[in-house]
């Protein structure tokens, strides 16, 4: 038995890369004597000659090269069916017994997902059905459920709508779930009973620090959706927030204190109003004197003129900070005094125990911050009528314009509420993170993926988006197979969704260009 | 008749000023050669940016010590010092880039600094090939010395003119993970979590400690994190939903990221308790800096490098005076090395009669024997003594082999470093015990 399977494994590593490469330069000798009207691509017969070499050795080469006329997309998508077989094959003998089980999620799911992606929505418009989120829908259904989705919407073309996704969705990830309780079971996410708990903590903490992710992104996305374009300064801004915040905290202390005669301590929510306040008059100004050149026609290259005039601003305030606060960590006090609240442990059943989960009390109360503060913004930009002037602008600037709404004035609005989005989320989290000038960076580059993933100018999507890149985040770092490595990949994870939504969805989940 | 003699004294000693001694500084005249020493520092992010600032003061308050004594003095003649600090911002590329810089446009004499291994291990080729002596004052890295005669199978040192330019006063990881290792197993600890950087310096010390808490028979579970990380509680939330607590989480981690990580530790109730120790990063004795940042991280244990504060002698508290001065805190172990490290060039070129002669300079280096704030500077190994005796670790090349290793600890929210316990070694106890239990005092 060994001795067979060595020989088929030797014969699947090592003849079927060899009959490819011979089918490689074999199989563009087909065009040889042809007529020009007869010629097949050379392309095509190299494709086909790498698969029906691999896949089939000498039998599939003398196929194709005596009989051209099977060289067509369906034996060759049967032939990458059996190339993965055979992959697969040699994995199931030399890499993992547990193989077998982890095939089709791993190898046919992606197959089936890139061929129901290809097929579907080309059926959807051969027919004229409505093929709105069909790409997503097919990809998300090939992968989750194989070539079923083809019977579920070849025959009826349905349309596709959000109950559809959340269904293809759970099943998508219930696969992916599954996949990896099989090769990791001793995962605390895989786990049961156990992972219940740990999985709800994880959550809880993606939950959590999402919610204070999304008030900084919603800023983004609100100067993004009026003016069209991307401030590469809201991570200074939102630097610049907490030491605002900060400073504000210390000097309103000590003069309270000397005032008083007993020592004052400012709680840190009132620097958020403060921070707020200043970091609105910056936004506004710079606005005044460096954006709306550009809005004026007076720039001749616009994208290029608001990456680098925003560039230059987020490092003048990062490099001004610097020489003014030094480069030691800060922090302020807490919001509140308790250091964090448990859910303490509650045997369930005799075999289950639900708890403890631990969230730590400031993050709590940020989050509360961070979702009263976003619904005020919605609040601010549904019902009232500088709320709708703003709304009326990111659609339509002339329209707005006609109806008496001054744009220039709506810009200037959006840039200072934006910045002062960055400094309200500063100001709210420097009781959390060691504070430092260049603190901004990590945050930044996670708010322009959480804007994309919501959707560009979308406030409940960047709300969304915050919470997805938050849960996406601890989960990733909490379940990793390798504990080693899970921290250090921690931003990669939220890159990962990133990508996936813009392959699949492009305009993010929520997306939309204005308010 | 008076009056004209005078105006043509005058006019020839202007004449003759620029010719010889044309600057002067109060008690000093000085030569018209500047002696330029470069120095590398992280001055910005994502480098660790309060260490390159307080390595850069410390140059610079070098520089100006030894300029308020009459400069380098070389065969009777007075050389003012400059000192031209290169942003490395922690990364090796730049690290080579400003190192390249300082060479070629600003000629320098010789360098000082380094703070992340990393930018060491980048620009140890440059130097070499450049002939610059070099005293390296805070890379922690094992090969930043051991360079010198790693995979060389002949005499040391193996390059090409056969000097060996680098030398290094900081500790290897390997002198610091034995002391806190030592420390940890003395306490019965069998169950290690290292959470490690992902750095140069990082990946090596946790190797080294993870080997010798293996040897020991104890498990180790290393998680590596990225510099600049802030939010650490999804791991934290793994470790924590462990069946059994740790016995120690130790934090190969530098600067504010360690803070972060410290805080968020103690802030979940992981460590310090009762059942896990917490040891953080060196960092930690910059006390201003702690509890600013680490408010709940009373009971942290921390390695310190360096003189311990009750040993300080006049040279190291009139240092720390001045330093405190300016950025109110205590002086961090590197600052006082990269202080150090200036005057150790200043004395190798006065002895060496040189301050071009690289190979003079080297050899008076080897030759060293000065008593600075960090206490008696000496090399026991190089072209001087080459043969390391069995047994003796590579990295002793070119290495001051007496900095002081300690284990510190807080036991009040809010103490000064100065005022924390030393827990080991025993020699250096000073509060009679290797270890203060969350809760009590000593």
């Amino acid at each position: 038995m060994v001795i067979q399977d060595t020989l088929f494994v030797l014969w699947l590593m090592v003849a079927g890369p060899l009959w490819a490469a011979v089918g490689l330069f074999l199989l563009p000798n087909v065009n040889r004597g042809r007529k020009n009207e007869d010629l097949i691509p050379a392309t095509t017969l190299k494709i086909a000659g790498v698969i029906g070499g691999f896949a089939l050795g000498p039998v599939g080469l003398g196929l194709f090269y005596f009989e051209p006329t099977l060289i067509r997309r369906t034996t060759l998508t049967i032939g990458v069916v059996l190339t993965v077989f055979v992959t697969s094959q040699v994995m199931v003998r030399v890499v993992d017994p547990h193989f077998p089980s982890a095939l089709w999620l791993l190898l046919a799911g992606p197959l089936w997902a890139a061929l129901a992606a290809y097929f579907i929505p080309r059926h959807y418009r051969d027919e004229e059905a409505d093929d709105q989120n069909v790409l997503t829908a097919a990809a998300l259904g090939g992968f989750a459920i194989g070539p079923l989705i083809f019977g579920l919407m070849w025959k009826t073309t349905p349309k596709i709508n959000r109950d559809w996704m959340i269904i293809l969705g759970s099943l998508g990830a219930w696969q992916i779930y599954t996949l990896f309780a099989i090769q990791n079971p001793t995962n605390p996410c895989v786990q049961a009973p156990f992972s219940v708990t740990y999985l709800t903590q994880q959550t809880a903490n993606g939950v959590v620090i999402g919610c204070i992710y999304s008030l900084m992104a919603v800023g983004l996305t609100l100067i993004y959706s009026v003016q069209g374009i991307v401030s590469f300064a809201h991570g200074q801004l939102y630097m610049v927030g907490g030491y605002f915040s900060f400073y504000f905290l210390l000097h309103a202390g000590n003069l309270l204190s000397e005032l008083t005669g007993t020592e004052v301590q400012v709680n840190p929510i009132w620097g958020i109003p403060v921070a707020a306040a200043i970091v609105f008059l910056m936004g506004a100004v710079f606005e005044r004197f460096f954006l709306k050149p550009m809005h004026e026609g007076l720039i001749e290259r616009v994208s290029e003129y608001a990456i680098l005039i925003t560039f230059g601003f987020g490092f003048v305030i990062e490099y001004t900070t610097l020489a003014v606060a030094g480069p030691f960590p800060q922090r302020t006090d807490r919001f509140i005094d308790i250091r964090r609240f448990t859910l303490q442990r509650t045997q369930i059943t005799d075999d289950f125990a639900f708890g403890p989960i631990n969230i730590i009390g400031d993050r709590a109360f940020a989050m509360v911050v961070g979702i009263i503060l976003i619904f005020a913004l919605l609040y601010f930009l549904q019902r009232t009528w500088t709320g709708r002037a703003l709304r009326a602008t990111s659609q339509d600037r002339q329209a707005a314009a006609v109806t008496g709404i001054n744009p220039t004035n709506m810009n200037t609005l959006s840039f200072g509420m934006g910045s002062m989005l960055a400094a309200m989320s500063g100001a709210a989290l420097i009781p959390i993170f060691a504070w430092v000038p260049w603190v901004g960076a990590e945050m930044v580059g996670r708010s322009y993926v959480i804007v994309v993933l919501g959707g560009l100018g979308s406030v409940p999507g960047a709300l969304v988006g915050g919470i997805v890149v938050g849960i996406v985040e601890a989960l990733g770092a909490g379940c990793h197979p390798d504990p080693s490595r899970g921290a250090a990949y921690k931003e990669a994870f939220a890159l990962v969704i990133f990508a996936l939504v813009l392959l699949l969805k492009p305009t993010g989940l929520f997306g939309r260009e204005q308010l | 008749m008076k009056r004209k003699t005078i105006l043509i004294c005058l006019i020839a000693l202007l004449a003759i000023m620029p010719m010889g001694m044309a600057q002067a500084d109060g008690h000093c005249e000085f030569a018209d050669y500047t002696i330029t020493i470069g120095g590398l520092a992280p001055l910005s992010a994502p480098g660790a940016v309060a260490g390159g600032v307080a390595m850069d003061w410390a140059f610079n308050q070098a520089a100006d010590d030894i300029n308020a004594d009459c400069g380098v003095q070389i065969d009777g003649v007075n050389y003012m010092l400059d000192v031209v600090t290169g942003d490395s911002e922690g990364s090796p590329e730049r690290g080579q880039a400003v190192t390249e810089r300082l060479i070629q446009e600003d000629g320098v004499d010789a360098m000082v600094g380094v703070y992340h291994s990393a930018v060491g291990l980048a620009t140890m080729g440059m130097l070499e090939a450049n002939a610059i002596p070099t005293v390296f004052s805070e890379p922690w890295n094992d090969n930043v010395s051991a360079n010198g005669i790693l995979e060389y199978d002949g005499a040391p040192p193996r390059f090409a003119d056969g000097i060996d330019h680098i030398f290094r006063i900081s500790p290897a990881s390997s002198m610091v993970g034995s002391v806190v290792v030592d420390w940890l197993l003395s306490l019965g600890v069998e169950d290690v979590v290292l959470i490690v950087e992902n750095t140069d310096y990082g990946q090596p010390a946790a190797a080294d400690e993870a080997e010798r808490f293996e040897a020991a028979g104890a498990t180790v579970t290393k998680i590596d994190v990225e510099l600049g990380t802030e939010d650490f509680v999804p791991i934290l939330s793994r470790i924590q939903a462990r069946a059994e607590a740790p016995d120690v989480i130790r934090i190969l981690v530098t600067g504010e990221t360690s803070f972060n990580l410290t805080q968020q530790m103690s802030e979940l109730g992981i460590a310090p308790s009762e059942d896990t120790i917490c040891v953080t990063n060196q960092i930690a004795f910059q006390s201003d800096q702690y509890w600013a940042t680490v408010p709940d991280g009373n009971y942290c244990a921390f390695n310190r490098v360096g003189i311990i504060p009750s040993l300080f002698s006049e040279a190291a508290a009139e240092l720390n005076g001045k330093y405190e001065e300016a950025w109110g805190d205590l002086i961090p172990s590197f600052a006082m090395a990269s202080y150090d490290a200036v005057y150790i060039v200043k004395d190798a070129m006065e002895r060496a009669g040189s301050y071009d002669d690289a190979a003079a300079i080297v050899g008076a280096i080897e030759a060293v024997d000065i008593e600075l704030s960090q206490g008696r500077y000496y090399f026991a190994y190089g072209a001087h003594n080459p043969d390391l005796p069995e047994g003796t670790p590579e990295f002793m090349w070119h290495q001051w082999p007496d900095p002081i290793v300690t284990v510190m600890q807080y036991y009040e929210p809010g103490q000064s470093g100065l005022e924390a316990a030393v827990v080991y070694p025993e020699v250096y106890q000073t509060h009679g015990t290797s270890y203060i239990v969350p809760g009590t005092t000593p």
